[in-house]
């Protein structure tokens, strides 16, 4: 049973502001988007409620853009062609969306085409190398790729591409997004996706990364775009204890982008931070350093902060007291798996294990009667963020949006798509697959695919690097007995992977490839446990 | 498009551009969701390619890369080639900024354009170039008082040029911020620049007393909560300070309880200046008061924790029940530390 939902405006407190009334206007703008049986505090019923994400539409506003391109006013994107077609295929991917080998063929066509010769991609063909067009290109050939000639994937100059990370890095652990370009946690997020998915990750690339982090995390909990490095980072050298002040506020895609880049840097973390002294003579020392933190606490209260109220249709914003919009579905939707599996199993309900058996029974029912029990031990409200997407989000004519009344765009129309999933399903790290794809790793394998590095290293740690790194990728799982879904399963789109934003599969056959390994099947997390 | 470029001819019928091979872009054949440019757009990132590759850097680029960004502001591959070509002329660079001031304003939402200026005061090393630019922050943000490229491009002149003389670049900021938030005290951007001006980059002249300061910076964030108690910007700066002076939370619970009853009528008639009272407008109970209380009750720990508990039912159930997740978390992990 959903409960009733909370309408009342954000108190103005009798003093109106420039924030107040914008907040207000939108309010009554959303709150029209209500359907009637949620204004009055009723029971959602799907007979009367038109809780239905619009498949077939947003999937023909998608197929439109690919076939017949896009529109004039698109040419503010041509420096983002990766983008569009990463947007495209991944919401394809959301949808459940296959494509035929003719389509996949001129994809990858496309994509290559805007490989650089120097390394990296840029956002069109001939258009200089860049740390976010490289992500995305490399997301969108991960959906439409594959091994072998002409497959896409043996087509990425990997060595080059290291180069050209090495060659955008600072000395404070942050990248330059193209030469000459900006520092921001995006380009350092994209760097960390790609490496890890293509078996690029090495010391030296990761240097003083988890630092810059963990500097840009602001009072507020959540992170800002970029710290300032000179003080710290001067002529005579590192100074740990100089301010390496935040510049912008705290912000909901670089918070994901953060986030997530802290995540992949937990292996780095764990092995290269020990301070004890060598074991054997070819095992140098640990650097020793005491590892960064950020404050779990405080970002916890930041992300779920971001949550709009009920007359918000529980859509996240980007920043405190700035409007909710689409697109934070997933950038703030998606840092909540990102917690959860940073704080470990059962952190956030001490029950967690014990009830698994029972939700899949839940789960059963919930097939039966469109209903559920909550059990749920997700931070916010799940319901909430798929009534946002469903409601604000779809655009009728096809396609999904910031908010009404506004067009829709292939950025918001993936975002607000991963946001919906993130929404539906539960997708955690899994102790037992970790250890499943332990047993059949092998690190010589992984070794031989591996890049051309810098400085030598402890080939042993190096090792551990890559290992961990691949163990920790791979092992998310959904727990298929947690999901949930507003308007009925009908309205399902497919679970995604936080950390890469691509489906779990098109994850495992990449990684698959790079590291040269043989992959153990899966198994569905609560279906394991089912009688 | 600038008034400048109408009516021009395309590049490919210029004579002054004949001695230059125009480089397509290639998508493969019949490509996939092609991008419909206007002739115009096409005909110059055509010259642009093929000055790209021929690695000419003169005048006529700079002509070449402004049409270009005119019509696409996100082209950071022509911002970067105009940038290395600035460079390659030792061209005049206030001349590069004024050129680009209107274009900063019409296009403040471009990390490029932001960007670009950033390149040219790091190239300039001029502090007056710099009091420029934060007069025309100033007045970018006037118009548009969220925007995070300019704020965060305010944020790095300050912090890079690190001005503290009298007078200098830093001296007139938190009276500026504080103006700003006279106009809105909801801008976040204002109270996130403001953390940066008095916390986070080293201590500005002045404040040496950092104990003061904190005390300052504490009312400071209390009357404007007074003024607009639900305004979750101003106690998140409240927060900021208590944490980052190592301040007990619990030094302000008796100016947190004015906020957690259900009517302001029932505050206190006594004026006490360091606890300020919410003015008549205010809707309380305040959901941030009570989540200050329930953490003081929590940081005191022991039998108090029992009392946090409460308050974050009342936010679960009653008052934030969006965030219910959240506050039963809250419970959760506060009773095991209590245990703890």
């Amino acid at each position: 049973m959903a409960s009733p939902r909370d309408l009342r405006p954000t108190p103005t407190d009798g003093y109106s502001t420039a924030t107040s009334f914008m907040q207000q206007d939108t309010e009554e703008t959303l709150l029209a988007h209500l359907p009637q049986s949620l204004a009055s505090g009723g029971v959602i019923a799907s007979q009367n409620v038109p809780a239905v994400l619009q498949r077939n539409v947003h999937m023909q506003y998608l197929l439109r853009n690919l076939r017949q391109g896009f529109p004039q006013r698109y040419t503010g994107q041509d420096a983002s062609q990766a983008w569009l077609m990463h947007w495209t295929f991944q919401a394809f991917s959301c949808l459940g969306v296959g494509m035929d080998g003719e389509t996949k063929r001129k994809a990858r066509e496309k994509i290559l085409a805007m490989q650089h010769e120097s390394g990296g991609f840029g956002g069109g063909p001939s258009q200089a190398p860049h740390l976010l067009a490289t992500y995305a290109a490399v997301s969108a050939l991960a959906v439409v790729g594959e091994p072998g000639p002409g497959g896409g994937w043996d087509e990425i100059d990997r060595q080059k591409m290291y180069e050209f990370f090495m060659s955008v890095k600072q000395s404070d652990g942050s990248f330059l997004v193209s030469h000459h370009g900006e520092v921001d946690v995006r380009g350092l997020y994209c760097l960390l996706a790609v490496a890890t998915l293509l078996n690029l990750l090495t010391p030296e690339l990761l240097q003083g990364v988890p630092e810059f982090i963990a500097s840009c995390q602001t009072y507020e909990g959540g992170f800002g775009n970029a710290s300032f490095p000179d003080w710290a980072f001067s002529t005579d050298g590192y100074d740990p204890a100089a301010p390496r002040p935040v510049l912008g506020e705290a912000h909901g895609g670089y918070t994901f982008c953060a986030l997530a880049s802290w995540v992949f840097l937990q292996p780095y973390l764990r092995i290269y931070y020990k301070s004890k002294p060598p074991s054997t003579a070819d095992a140098p020392a640990a650097i020793d350093r005491i590892p960064p933190t950020i404050n779990m606490r405080s970002l916890i209260r930041w992300l779920t902060h971001m949550q709009g109220t009920g007359i918000e249709l529980g859509g996240f914003k980007g920043r405190t007291n700035k409007l909710v919009d689409g697109c934070y579905s997933w950038w703030v939707g998606g840092c909540f798996p990102l917690v959860d599996g940073l704080l470990g199993p059962g952190a956030s309900a001490a029950t967690h294990e014990t009830e698994t058996a029972t939700k899949a029974e839940h789960a059963q029912a919930s097939a039966e009667d469109n209903d559920w029990l909550d059990i749920d031990d997700a931070l916010f409200n799940r319901e909430a963020l798929q009534e946002y997407v469903l409601f604000a989000g779809q655009h009728p004519a096809g396609g999904l949006r910031d908010k009404p009344p506004k067009h829709p765009d292939s950025y918001h129309t993936l975002y607000c798509l991963a946001g919906l999933s993130a929404a539906q399903h539960r997708v955690g790290p899994d102790h037992s697959r970790r250890e499943a794809l332990l047993q059949s790793w092998d690190a010589d394998a992984a070794r031989q695919k591996a890049v051309a590095s810098g400085p030598p290293d402890s080939q042993e740690r190096l090792d551990s690097l890559r290992r961990e790194s691949f163990l920790d990728a791979l092992c998310w799982l959904e727990d298929e007995g947690a999901d949930k879904y507003v308007g009925g399963s009908a309205n399902r789109v497919n679970a995604t992977q936080p950390l890469f934003n691509l489906t779990i599969t098109h994850t495992e056959l990449m990684m698959k490839h790079f590291y040269q390994q043989n992959l153990p099947s899966r198994v569905p997390k609560a279906a394991a446990t089912r009688p | 498009m600038s008034a400048e470029f109408e009516d021009v001819l395309l590049y490919a019928e210029r004579p002054e551009w004949a001695d230059v091979t125009p480089l397509p872009q290639y998508q493969g054949v019949d490509a996939l969701a092609p991008i419909n440019y206007s002739a115009e757009y096409q005909d110059a990132t055509d010259y642009f390619r093929g000055i790209v590759k021929a690695g000419e850097k003169s005048p006529r680029v700079l002509a070449l890369t402004w049409n270009i960004i005119n019509m696409n502001p996100a082209h950071y591959s022509a911002w970067q080639y105009r940038y290395k070509t600035l460079l390659a002329m030792g061209a005049d660079l206030e001349a590069e900024l004024r050129l680009m001031d209107d274009f900063a304003v019409t296009n403040m939402k471009t990390y490029q354009v932001w960007h670009h200026r950033r390149l040219l005061l790091t190239a300039l090393r001029s502090p007056a170039a710099a009091a420029a630019e934060l007069a025309f922050t100033a007045r970018v943000l006037a118009g548009d008082a969220k925007n995070y490229h300019t704020w965060s491009y305010r944020q790095w002149l300050l912090v890079h040029f690190n001005d503290d003389d009298e007078g200098g670049l830093w001296a007139g900021e938190r009276a500026w911020v504080e103006e700003l938030l006279e106009k809105d005290v909801r801008n976040n951007s204002a109270w996130h620049h403001r953390f940066l001006v008095v916390w986070a980059s080293g201590v500005r002249r002045g404040d040496e007393d950092r104990e003061a300061v904190g005390r300052t910076e504490s009312a400071f964030a209390k009357d404007k909560i007074a003024l607009a108690p639900n305004n979750p910007s101003a106690w998140n700066y409240l927060r900021g300070v208590l944490e980052h002076t190592k301040t007990p939370f619990a030094t302000l619970t008796s100016f947190v309880e004015l906020y957690i009853v259900s009517d302001a009528a029932e505050a206190p008639e006594v004026v006490d200046l360091d606890n300020p009272a919410p003015t008549e407008g205010a809707q309380l109970p305040c959901v941030h008061a009570l989540e200050f209380l329930a953490d003081v009750y929590e940081q005191e720990g022991g039998e108090q924790v029992a009392k946090a508990v409460e308050i974050w039912k009342s936010l679960a159930n009653e008052h934030d029940t969006m965030r219910k997740k959240y506050w039963e978390y809250r419970i959760r992990d506060g009773l095991q530390g209590a245990r703890a």
